[in-house]
């Protein structure tokens, strides 16, 4: 089973732009757990921290197949995520194969919000957390203006 | 003091469609109410509805969410509405998760975070879903009495609009500290009736509001919470003065019988058992006010609107040429497990569009038994106070009702209705020289004199034709079986009733 269409280019232009981000504030984070973090503290004050744990372990099992590496991270009980920063430093010779997990992690996540809460309000919900960030791109599933 | 130096207090729309006239109005700003009932009773929604109604970008509304209905579950559903605008959210809706502090902490804490988040947004709107599950948790009365009073004064400090949304069962009304501290009680009911659930709200309490007492139906549909109040919305308007003008039926014998027509802002009965000719009368009824200019309604139950207009066609009247000029709405309506209030809404929308001077209710009997079980109860009560708003306001109404029968005696309603009614027409088959016939009398008018004469007529290519002269050779027609009498007929003009009522 794969991400839904159109949320692994979500993802991928969300961790591009905590990548821009991350430049100018010299951020020792990985961009996939910058983006994982904002979208918990997001979530998480509506959903609640068991509301956000509970979405963050179906993203993270939905995505092992896709990743098997990902069978080293886990979820901590807060919602935070623990191991992911280590398995994207395994592979510092394929920076690409690196930032595989945590693309397909953040594309799950996104899937279940919209599964669960549909396309325009999921937009909402990131346009407020990534207030500088474009989400009208024609080309994107989860792109098109709402 | 005069009126001047007086505090006015905003009125918020409800964003409930007929709520806002039941409350008085609107809810007051800065008041602090508890929406309450069962599970499944409508309170989240309807909070919503207030929510999206109010809240702006300047002055957001916060909706806390405590234990219960996960908060994602409940966006999921909440969203299938029409009146949830997702882009509105988190901007001018923020929803914030309480469950944790709910868990872990005490009422202190739950009050700190509240107050905290208050502080930093400055919402218009704050609803607190579900409250009630804060205070199952092991606190003292004292420690739950002190949490409310100072939420409630917090909040009205910090001029928000604030709901506390809660699952109370109907003997927890009494004596409960935090009803005495709300300024308004929403309670919603839900009952089942047989095979229909019968919804009804009702404003418990309501500070510096003038709301309509009593209980009112509501249904949830697709566009959220909709309400219908007692007085159908129509408290507000002054009521006509009665009129001396007289409505024609397009028969100009039965005018004459009627002393010039129907009274301008009558209710009519005709009455009368199956074949009798009650629909053509109405129909005639409601043609003729079209063809004099006044917009009219049809309500039938029994018949789709595209056969009635082909009845009336049949009789040499055009009712689709008005339906497409807005002059006459033909409505049908089955209701099958609505409330009679909802159907008269759909009555008085439908009156209210159009400016609606003639209405037409063919049947009653049909309208009864197109509401579901759990309403019949209702439904003299409601018809009562429909034609009692709608003949206030100049509307003349006309209904039709089937009689059953009967050989030995003269009913004239078997529905026991006819207390609604102004005017009572009354047609009936007679036997007279071997043939089926038909006959009718004005049993009563409210408003002046009309014929006692009983009269023959025939439904015919035109509709319902009168025939003749009054039937003055026949003993005991209105048993159904009169008696030939050799007596003359020496009367020409019909005899007018001197105005005295009949016992209906």
């Amino acid at each position: 089973m794969t991400a839904i269409p159109g949320m692994r280019d979500l993802a991928h232009r969300l961790l591009t732009y905590e990548a821009g981000l991350g430049k100018s504030s010299e951020s020792m984070e990985s961009p996939a757990t910058r983006v994982y973090e904002k979208l918990r503290q997001s979530l998480g004050e509506f959903v609640g921290v068991a509301g956000f744990y509970s979405l963050a372990t179906r993203a993270l099992t939905l995505s092992r197949p896709e990743v098997p590496s990902l069978i080293a991270v886990r979820v901590a009980a807060d919602g935070s995520l623990r191991g992911l920063g280590e398995i994207e430093n395994q592979f510092d010779i394929d920076k690409d194969q690196a930032g595989e997990g945590g693309i397909v992690l953040i594309a799950r996540l996104l899937g279940l919000l919209r599964i669960f809460l549909g396309e325009a309000l999921t937009l909402s919900l990131l346009r407020n957390a990534w207030p500088g960030a474009a989400f009208d791109d024609q080309n994107s599933a989860l792109g098109r203006k709402a | 003091m005069s009126t001047q130096d007086k505090v006015k207090i905003n009125k918020l729309p409800t964003g409930v469609p007929g709520l806002d006239e039941i409350v008085g109005g609107g809810l007051p700003e800065f008041s602090f109410n508890i929406i309450a009932g069962a599970p499944g009773s409508g309170k989240t929604t309807l909070a919503h509805q207030f929510v999206f109604a109010n809240a702006s970008s300047e002055r957001p509304a916060l909706y806390f969410t405590v234990l219960g209905e996960s908060a994602i579950k409940m966006l999921r559903y909440q969203q299938q509405y029409t009146f949830f605008d997702p882009a509105r959210l988190p901007g001018s809706i923020r929803f914030i998760n309480l469950s944790q502090v709910v868990l872990e902490q005490n009422l202190g804490a739950v009050l700190e975070e509240i107050t905290k988040e208050v502080e930093k947004t400055n919402p218009a709107v704050v609803v607190v879903d579900s409250f009630r599950t804060m205070v199952r948790k092991q606190e003292s009365d004292m420690d739950l009495q002190s949490f409310i009073q100072r939420l409630a004064l917090f909040l009205a400090s910090w001029q928000a609009t604030t709901f506390l949304i809660g699952e109370y069962a109907e003997d927890e009304l009494r004596d409960n500290p935090i009803f005495t501290v709300a300024d308004g009680l929403l309670w919603l009911r839900q009952t089942a009736e047989r095979n229909s659930i019968v919804r009804k709200l009702q404003i418990v309490k309501l500070r510096g509001q003038d709301s309509v007492p009593g209980l009112h139906t509501f249904r949830i549909t697709e566009a959220g919470v909709q309400a219908f109040s007692r007085t159908f919305g129509l408290t507000a308007r002054k009521r006509n003065p009665p009129s001396d003008r007289r409505l024609s039926f397009g028969i100009a014998e039965l005018d004459k019988m009627l002393g010039g027509g129907v009274r301008e802002g009558d209710s009519v009965l005709v009455a009368g058992s199956s074949g009798t000719g009650k629909s053509v009368l109405a129909t005639q009824f409601i043609a003729e006010g079209i063809r004099q200019g006044e917009p009219g309604i049809v309500a039938v139950f029994e018949e789709r609107p595209q056969a009635y207009a082909e009845r009336a066609a049949s009789l040499g009247l055009d009712l689709e040429t008005p339906q497409k000029d807005g002059k006459l709405t033909i409505l049908y309506l089955r209701p099958l497990d609505l409330s009679v209030d909802e159907t008269m809404h759909s009555i008085l929308d439908a009156v209210q569009k159009i400016g609606a001077k003639r209405l037409v209710i063919d049947s009653l009997a049909g309208f009864e038994m197109a509401l579901s079980p759990g309403f019949r109860a209702d439904f003299r009560e409601s018809l009562y106070r429909m034609i009692f708003a709608l003949t206030g306001i100049g509307v003349t109404i006309l209904s039709t009702v089937e009689v059953d029968e009967s050989f030995t005696e003269f009913t004239f309603s078997t529905y026991s209705v006819s207390f609604l009614t102004d005017d009572i027409i009354r047609l009936r088959y007679v036997s007279i020289d071997g043939q089926l016939r038909k006959v009718m009398v004005v049993i009563k008018m409210r408003g002046g004199n009309h014929a006692k004469d009983i009269r023959e007529y025939e439904i015919t290519s035109k509709g319902v034709v009168i025939l003749g002269k009054r039937l003055a050779n026949y003993q005991g027609l209105i048993s159904g079986i009169p008696v030939h009498s050799d007596r003359p007929d020496l009367t020409e003009a019909p005899s007018l009733d001197t105005g005295i009522e009949h016992k209906t």
